[in-house]
């Protein structure tokens, strides 16, 4: 019998047993045997050519069976065969989400003054702060970026009340949105300023409801409404529905 | 799925990746699981044994390293529950390369680096099935008094 070991990471698909007694004559033979021991383990260790994955190590007595004669390499009673990773991965197979990534933080801090500053602009009639609040909206649609992201950049980050988070996501919808809720809010400030007293404080509610949406139930109406205009571009993108996490 | 990684440990995680920019960190994570209950003890950073002017986007860690770092863990009482890397200007996020090559059951904690500094961390587990990473939630006992 030959003992064969086994890592800590596949040791969840044997019981637990860090090291088990092997009658197989070879090495192949050792692995088959272990996998008819243990079948959960089978997809960890062979991929779907047949062949050992390629982090799959095999050594016997310390030298690696590449370099013996491979899986036919013969195992004697005293022989101790050792399964042992290599471990590996890295960034770069993510390119193209990687050109998309949105920072959710900044979403979350947008929506939030939009909705603060909505409230105070409404409870203290103050009409500047709606005419502010398009102002920022549309600036940050110009520069494609959330209005409010400076504060997370002055403010939040550095002081550590909010932390970044970072999502491979499509920003294009959330920008569309911004653009949408920066016209509302612009007409908003317009009516109030015109006098339309009544039009100008709905047309705030409704950007916002809209916010409010966004920010506690994770649904983005104005993003929903961009995947929908762009249906037939998007229908083999990654992209994925705002809101649909 | 959760992991209980004291802040202590996550800095230095967060530094060791830092430092390591603009390539990626790797090390041990020892610790132990209880019954599904798993906690980060200690950390160990390994050598990135992937070639020059690779290392920006690709970590190895070699069978040798990996086969010294079980034997320092159960040296402590402890065992390698996983592994944390560094992704420098790119997302806390597992990548399709970072599936192609884990481990199952590990603790996979990346640390997104922008720019040299480190921004956010998270946790995640291969499924058994090895279809897809689920993150898993990182607790810390500072976490619990604190609520």
């Amino acid at each position: 019998m030959t003992t064969l070991k086994i890592p800590s990471p596949l040791r969840a698909y044997t019981d637990g047993e860090k090291q088990i007694e092997i009658a197989g004559k070879d090495v192949g033979e050792a692995i088959e045997e272990l996998i008819a021991i243990y079948p959960a383990l089978k997809i960890h260790l062979i991929g779907e050519d047949g062949e050992l994955r390629q982090f799959v190590n095999l050594f016997v007595n310390n030298e690696d069976v590449r370099y013996l004669n491979g899986t036919r390499t013969v195992l004697g009673k005293e022989d101790q065969l050792m399964i042992i990773p290599s471990i590996a991965g890295g960034s770069e197979a993510d390119v193209k989400i990687v050109k998309n990534r949105v920072d959710y933080s900044n979403l979350k801090t947008n929506q939030s003054l939009i909705i603060l500053l909505s409230l105070i602009s409404f409870i203290f009639d103050i009409n500047w702060i709606v005419a502010g609040l398009a102002f920022s909206l549309i600036l940050g649609s110009i520069l494609k970026q959330p209005g409010f992201a400076f504060v997370n950049k002055l403010i939040f980050y550095p002081i550590s009340l909010v932390k970044p988070n970072i999502i491979a996501d499509s920003s294009k919808p959330h920008l569309f949105a911004q653009s949408f809720g920066a016209v509302v809010v612009s007409l908003s400030a317009y009516s109030l300023f015109a006098g339309l007293v009544v039009i100008g404080w709905s047309l705030l509610a409704i950007v916002v409801l809209l916010a409010s949406l966004n920010l506690f139930f994770g649904f983005c109406l104005g993003c929903s409404l961009y995947y929908w205009l762009h249906r037939n571009e998007n229908s083999k993108s990654e992209y994925r529905f705002s809101g649909e996490k | 799925m959760k992991i209980q990684i004291e802040s202590e440990i996550m800095n230095r995680i967060q530094i060791i990746g830092e430092a390591a920019y603009p390539e990626e960190a790797a090390g041990f994570i020892f610790g132990l699981d209880l019954n599904g209950q798993r906690i980060a003890k200690e950390i160990c950073e390994v050598r990135n044994s992937k070639e020059n002017g690779k290392r920006h986007n690709r970590y190895l860690i070699t069978p040798k390293d990996f086969f010294q770092g079980e034997i320092a863990a159960e040296e402590k009482g402890l065992e390698v529950i996983g592994v944390f890397h560094s992704h420098p200007d790119h997302p806390d996020q597992p990548s399709e390369f970072d599936k192609e090559w884990a481990m199952p059951w590990f603790s996979y904690v990346i640390t997104s680096v922008e720019k040299g500094i480190a921004i956010s961390s998270r946790s995640w587990r291969l499924l058994d099935d090895r279809s897809r990473f689920q993150e898993e939630k990182i607790t810390s006992v500072q976490e619990k008094l604190e609520k």
